[in-house]
């Protein structure tokens, strides 16, 4: 089973991605802001990160670039409430950028694609 | 036999007739009646020098002084007599000279025609009688010359009260030769002063026209050379009888000018030593009256000349003060003109001002003042007159421009000469950067725009006519002639001179530097409307940033919420068996938040087109990635037809607005055509009025735009659709401008419609390879 960590400072968008997420048959770990996205990193091993970007302290940016430092392969997924123009500094480093919607099909087939499943 | 000899009686006698008040001559002959009735003689005679012949032996005995005895007991012998005095060789005759040590002045002849002897007591008493008879001549010449030394001493007396009576210089100098000319006796006579500034001797004064003859010239340049009198006789062949007297007029050792007289009324008409002495004193006594005289009038010139200084600077000042008043381009231009035709030193008839134009390399026609008639003309300064103001007072009056109905100021400024006609006067000007002055063209020197149809310039009246002429005047600004003035009198045909052309210079150059103040003025004030312009600009594009920024914060805020609204509404949905009620509500749930989605999405592409980056773009990409958004709106029954060239030129922009741009157009044209129809997507090179640009189509075959609205389509918030905001066009139109492209429509009312955006090129055209998607 493959895991996945969610990271967004928003409690109700964890509680979402996480019913929905594991409803796919996910494993589902939670991060509420980057610094703990990075303590728990180690120990938790995840095959996947999606990242909310704007969030309190350490951007969801700043925590991808420390990601890439330690791990290149790892799937980043950006997610944000911006609209995709932004999207031209950031795709170099993650490996995709979707914008937050109510409807998650997009965030579920961008995963399974990134998982290659 | 008469009266014995007395010899007291004739001594008596001598005295007597020696001391009478007679006249000379009659005194000499009574005085020979005497001796000649004392001696019995047959002959007594006097021999004045003039009357003695050279040659004879009379003359030898004059030059001798040797008294000649020829009596009884000699006898006549030695020199040849002449023929003349054949007749004096009497029996008894004697010679006797009238002189002293040194001059003779005649001789006392006595003859008898018998022979007798001079008896010692005769010849004591004929000797005294020589001596008297010298006396009164002596005396008489002495009287003369008393007299004539008297005459002169008043004569020069009356000169030099004459000569300082005025110091006016024309009335002194026909004075002097008058007076001198008098007292020589001469009939004609020319004062030449020498011109300090030319070294010319010229002809001031003259009497007769002796100067025409060209001896004069060159004898008086002589006589001022060498700074010596003369006196000549004979010296012209044409004109043998001429004597000439000349006098050089000396003032502090420095010749100044010559007086000459020529015909003296005497006869013979000769000038004599007693002329030339008297005019040699008078040249003396003159010269320092006459150098005086001169120097008053050249200060009384100097002085007007300054007069006329002085009140031209006054012009130039209060023009300055009336252009450094002013800021205003065009009153200064006015002004300018207005005094050039009015001011005190200026007053042509008529001014016309061009500047030159860099840009065009030509030079415009930009204001001129004048009357565009003759009657015109008069009627204005007829008024002038009458208005007492002067025109210093009408300054502040003066209008910014010429009236309308000003003929001459609209044709002048439909004005346009090439910089490149170098033959036109007014070229030559600039070129040249040199005041002009063109008097009565004709022939081959009119300006050549008289001749050449349709130009302009040929059109003002007069300016290029045979009656008048018209002088030029650059315009010189900040060191470099940045126009030319041009003025005439074509109506009171008043002739314009290099002293008048001076200080027209001078004036255009005072009003060149308020020109090209007025320019600089009128560049600030255009600067400085840009620069509000930019700064306007940039305040707005901060406000838009700002409003981005804030959009993006409150799309963030908002977005979240929705997320979860929307999520969870979803997961109910979903968990909802079909007959439940909550599966309608949580449906609504879904729907709204998806509408509010959208909303959120089209206020942020539209306001976030601030921030965007530049790049090269390849178009085919670009559309590609569109259609590809596109693809989940897109159903059944739609067809899609691709017509990208291969050839497609690169465009510079930002490719996410760029995607949006053609997904709004596409997504447009969907719902245009719902489930059927045909939408076209073609892109190809084109050429915009000469430049490189790419087009891109978007064409439906849907219901077309309602011909009404057609002109709000591009209007933010305007929509027909009931889900949509109405920004999908703006933002479309505001993307293609703000990468300078431009967009078109090509709307079929119930058939369709077709946008056409063109773009600027930006790169070079490659062949498109075979991408994959």
């Amino acid at each position: 089973m493959k895991k996945i960590l969610v990271v967004d400072d928003e409690e109700n968008i964890r509680f979402l991605y996480k019913e929905e997420l594991e409803e796919e048959g996910f494993a589902v770990e939670l991060a509420k802001n980057g610094e703990e996205a990075l303590e728990k990193l180690p120990s938790v091993h995840p095959d996947l990160i999606t990242l909310d970007i704007k969030m309190p302290g350490m951007g969801g940016i700043e925590v991808l670039k420390r990601i890439r430092e330690k791990d290149k392969q790892l799937p980043i997924i950006l997610c944000s409430a911006y609209s995709d123009y932004k999207q031209d500094f950031s795709t170099w480093a993650s490996d995709a950028y979707v914008v937050k919607c109510a409807d998650l099909t997009e965030l579920k087939s961008t995963i399974r694609r990134l998982l290659g499943l | 036999m008469s009266t014995p000899f007395d010899p007291d009686r004739l001594s008596q006698a001598l005295l007597r007739h020696a001391t009478a008040s007679l006249p000379a001559s009659s005194k000499l002959n009574q005085m020979l009646q005497s001796v000649s009735e004392a001696f019995h003689s047959d002959r007594c005679l006097l021999f004045t020098p003039e009357t003695i012949q050279k040659g004879g032996f009379l003359h030898r005995v004059f030059s001798e002084r040797k008294t000649l005895w020829v009596d009884d007991g000699s006898v006549f012998a030695g020199d040849t007599p002449l023929p003349e005095e054949k007749d004096l060789i009497q029996p008894s005759f004697a010679c006797l000279p009238l002189s002293d040590e040194t001059s003779s002045d005649g001789i006392l002849y006595i003859s008898f025609s018998r022979k007798r002897t001079f008896s010692p007591s005769e010849v004591d008493l004929l000797t005294l009688a020589t001596l008297v008879l010298r006396d009164v001549i002596r005396g008489d010449h002495l009287r003369l010359r008393t007299d004539e030394v008297v005459s002169q001493v008043s004569a020069l007396d009356e000169l030099g009260k004459a000569v300082t009576s005025t110091l006016k210089l024309n009335d002194l100098l026909e004075l002097i030769l008058r007076t001198v000319a008098s007292l020589l006796r001469a009939k004609g006579g020319v004062l030449r002063i020498e011109d300090r500034r030319t070294g010319e001797l010229k002809v001031r004064r003259r009497l007769g026209d002796y100067d025409k003859n060209p001896v004069d010239e060159k004898l008086s340049k002589q006589v001022l050379f060498t700074q010596t009198p003369v006196s000549l006789d004979h010296f012209d062949e044409g004109h043998p009888s001429l004597s000439v007297l000349s006098a050089p007029l000396i003032s502090n050792r420095k010749s100044i000018g010559t007086l000459t007289f020529y015909d003296k009324d005497s006869v013979p008409p000769k000038f004599d030593e007693r002329d030339f002495q008297l005019l040699v004193t008078a040249a003396n006594q003159i010269s320092s009256s006459i150098e005086n005289a001169l120097i008053h009038f050249e200060t009384f010139q100097r002085a007007r000349e300054q007069e006329t200084r002085a009140k031209q600077l006054a012009t130039l000042w209060e023009l300055n003060k009336a252009l450094l008043a002013s800021m205003d381009l065009d009153r200064i231009l006015h002004i300018a003109l207005t005094m050039i035709t009015h001011g005190e030193g200026l007053r042509y008839n008529r001014a016309m001002l061009f500047l030159v134009n860099e840009k065009e390399r030509a030079l415009r026609g930009v204001m001129a003042v004048g009357p565009d008639s003759p009657e015109q003309a008069s009627q204005i300064w007829n008024s002038l007159a009458q208005n007492k103001a002067t025109h210093l007072d009408l300054i502040p009056q003066i209008p910014p421009s010429p009236p309308d109905t000003s003929v001459l100021n609209a044709i002048v400024k439909r004005t346009h000469i090439s910089l490149d006609k170098n033959d036109c006067f007014l070229v030559r000007t600039i070129l040249e950067g040199k005041p002009l002055i063109h008097q009565n063209p004709c022939h081959g020197e009119a300006c050549h725009l008289s001749f050449e149809p349709g130009c302009s310039l040929g059109n003002i009246p007069g300016l290029t006519s045979t009656t008048s002429g018209f002088a030029t005047v650059p315009v010189m600004g900040k060191g470099k002639v940045i126009g030319v003035i041009a003025v005439d009198n074509i109506y009171n045909q008043h002739p314009i001179t290099e002293t008048d052309l001076e200080f027209l210079n001078m004036f255009a150059n005072q009003a060149g530097l308020a020109i090209e103040n007025g320019f600089l003025y009128r560049n600030l004030e255009d600067v400085h409307q840009q620069l509000k312009e930019t700064q306007d600009l940039l305040v707005h594009q901060e406000k838009m940033v700002a409003l981005g920024e804030m959009s993006s914060t409150i799309a963030h805020e908002i977005r979240n919420p929705l997320v979860s609204i929307g999520g969870f509404a979803r997961r109910l949905y979903r968990s909802l068996p079909a007959e439940a009620s909550g599966k309608r509500y949580s449906q609504t749930i879904i729907v709204e938040v998806a509408r509010l989605e959208k909303i959120l999405n089209d206020i942020m592409q539209y306001t976030n087109g601030e921030t965007v980056s530049f790049n090269e773009c390849n178009l085919r990409e670009i559309l590609e990635d569109s259609l590809s958004m596109t693809s989940e709106e897109s159903v059944n029954g739609v067809q899609l037809v691709r017509e990208f060239a291969d050839d497609l030129p690169k465009v510079r922009g930002d490719y996410q607005q760029l995607k949006q741009t053609f997904f709004n157009l596409i997504t447009n044209a969907h719902h245009s055509v719902k489930d059927k129809g045909t939408i076209f997507v073609r892109a190809y090179p084109f050429s915009l009025s000469g430049s490189a640009s790419v087009r891109v189509e978007v064409e439906d075959n849907g219901t077309g735009i309602d011909p009404q609205h057609l002109h709000h389509i591009f209007n933010p918030f305007y929509t027909t659709k009931e889900s949509s905001l109405g920004l999908g066009l703006a933002t479309v139109h505001k993307v293609v401008t703000s990468h300078r492209g431009q967009i078109e429509v090509d709307n079929r009312y119930g058939k369709g419609v077709r946008f056409i955006i063109t773009l600027p090129a930006g790169g070079t055209a490659e062949t498109d390879r075979n991408v994959s998607s």
